[in-house]
């Protein structure tokens, strides 16, 4: 009996168009992770972060002296919603100016103002207005900053960044669609003589789409998962530099996680499955198009 | 090959009913066509370069539209069929394409069985039958040769293979006999006419040969300044051209 090689598919395997378009949609999928990856990140440390400092509040009490301000930290701590008050000694007010004013320490002549970090009860409402009441009662002048009022712009900001972040991936998404619907349209023009003589055949359009589908499919999942590996190395990149620089506070601290995974694994297949839609609707328009 | 014979179907295999081609909007290129086969006719179409014969078999091989008439296959009328239809009735009519057509990056073998394949037969179930008819064109020793290294002669033959070998209840076939020589050209009408004695095949042929068409007793359409008309100086029934058939099929 005669030994037969395996059928040979029906598109030619080697495709030069093909590696072009390779390279664009691993392009674009690198672009979609890094922004979810990027924006996830950033979000999730942010969000800790201000979730940290939320509950926190900073009374600057200005022209008292020391015995005034352990007065006022002793009024402010018997308030039913503090949970805690500190007022920072003045060794740590010489080593936050140290940088400015050098560390021999501050001058007792200079005007400096005395400092009482306040930690809220959860749940606490409109702490530093009462509090800034109840010291202007008492004749201090003092300022009362609460962290939640510029904690929440940063929340307002992450949000903008999170839109912006779902509008990049959705617009990196509309972009790759676009992309292999123009290169299914050149295959097919390309591999026309394929397409007419099996139309010619008899075969259904279903049939010859599913020969464009299934090759986009292998194409968008192997370029997905190049992208996506590829971010992955840059995700861990900006990380490894963020944590040099955890000191420098200028950017937060990124950890991959589970849900950072998910996605990694979801961008191969998302960009797999746009290719082969894409594929299929551009495959079936043109089919329709002719008799 | 199997040569099983199907039951024959009812009605008309083609019937054309006032058919107009037009590629742009000026004159048509024919219109007002008529034409009616019966099943297990055999036909020529015979006309001059330029005349239509070509876009009337694409009307007849679906890969073209009228700009007016309609084209009825096997008693279906093509304009009302959806896109699953044509594909159906595609399957019952084999092309032989005057450029062959082969897929250049598959082997002799797999664009003769290429139809089959469409139809999702295992490849077990026919490659006999495959190999069994590539060696009656002469190719049984080239069946994993890729088409750019045979000859036009040896590429129509893988052609014409592609087109019978499942079978088709309607066989077309633009200039057939072109590129071969005299003795395979008869050898492939034998093809041709065994299709349709013992299968009920209806066979159309458009050739300039017209030696071919005098050998063989049918029906000469002749396409030429738009009209359509049997050719009646081949009409030679009885007889002298019935012994005319035979030496085909015996020189084959």
């Amino acid at each position: 009996m005669r030994q037969r090689n395996a059928e040979t598919p029906l598109l030619p395997v080697k495709d030069a168009r093909e590696a072009a378009l390779f390279f664009v949609v691993a392009a674009l999928c690198f672009l979609a992770g890094l922004a979810a990856l990027t924006a996830r990140a950033t979000y999730g440390a942010a969000s800790s972060w201000t979730s940290e400092v939320e509950g926190e509040l900073t009374v600057s009490l200005s022209g008292a002296d020391w015995v005034q301000a352990e007065t006022a930290h002793a009024l402010i701590a018997s308030e039913p919603s503090v949970a805690g008050a500190r007022l920072i000694p003045k060794s740590e007010i010489d080593a936050l100016l140290a940088p400015n004013f050098g560390s021999r320490g501050l001058p007792d002549s200079l005007p400096v103002p005395k400092l009482i970090a306040v930690t809220a009860r959860p749940g606490a409402q409109d702490l530093g207005i009462r509090l800034a009441r109840i010291l202007k009662t008492q004749g201090y002048t003092a300022a009362v900053d609460e962290h939640a009022v510029w904690a929440g712009d940063v929340r307002r900001a992450l949000g903008l960044l999170r839109i912006g972040a779902f509008a990049i991936v959705g617009l990196l998404a509309a972009t790759a669609i676009a992309v292999i619907a123009f290169a299914t349209q050149a295959a097919l023009l390309a591999r026309r003589d394929i397409v007419d003589v099996l139309h010619l055949s008899g075969a259904r359009d279903r049939f010859i789409a599913t020969l464009f589908e299934r090759r986009f499919w292998e194409m968008g999942l192997k370029a997905g998962l190049a992208g996506a590996l590829v971010a992955l190395g840059g995700v861990a990149l900006v990380g490894l530099i963020a944590a040099s620089n955890a000191r420098s506070g200028l950017l937060p601290e990124i950890e991959l996680g589970l849900i950072d995974g998910l996605i990694l694994i979801v961008t191969p297949i998302a960009a797999a499955l746009v290719a082969r839609l894409s594929a299929r609707w551009t495959v079936l328009g043109a089919l329709k198009a002719q008799v | 090959m199997s040569t099983t014979k199907r039951a024959p179907v009812d009605g008309l295999a083609v019937r054309l009913d006032q058919v107009a081609v037009r590629y742009d909007a000026s004159t048509p290129l024919f219109s007002g066509i008529d034409l009616k086969l019966k099943p297990g006719s055999f036909s020529f179409l015979t006309g001059p370069s330029g005349a239509g014969k070509s876009s009337l078999l694409k009307l007849l091989y679906l890969a073209l539209k009228p700009a007016a008439g309609e084209v009825t296959l096997f008693d279906r009328p093509v304009s009302r069929l959806d896109r699953d239809g044509l594909a159906a009735l595609r399957r019952r009519v084999g092309v032989v394409f005057q450029e062959f057509r082969l897929l250049e990056h598959l082997t002799i073998y797999e664009n003769a069985a290429l139809p089959l394949r469409i139809l999702d037969r295992k490849e077990s179930s026919y490659r006999a039958d495959v190999e069994d008819l590539l060696a009656w064109v002469g190719l049984g020793d080239r069946l994993h040769a890729r088409p750019e290294t045979l000859s036009g002669g040896e590429q129509q033959r893988v052609a014409i293979a592609r087109a019978v070998v499942t079978q088709p209840d309607l066989l077309i076939a633009d200039e057939p006999t072109g590129n071969v020589d005299a003795d395979m050209g008869s050898r492939l009408m034998r093809l041709f006419i065994e299709l349709n004695r013992r299968r009920g095949t209806t066979v159309l042929i458009a050739t300039h040969d017209l030696g071919l068409v005098r050998q063989m007793e049918a029906p000469v359409f002749r396409l030429a300044d738009g009209a359509l008309t049997e050719d009646r100086e081949f009409a030679v029934p009885g007889k002298a051209a019935r012994r005319r058939t035979d030496a085909v099929r015996l020189s084959a």
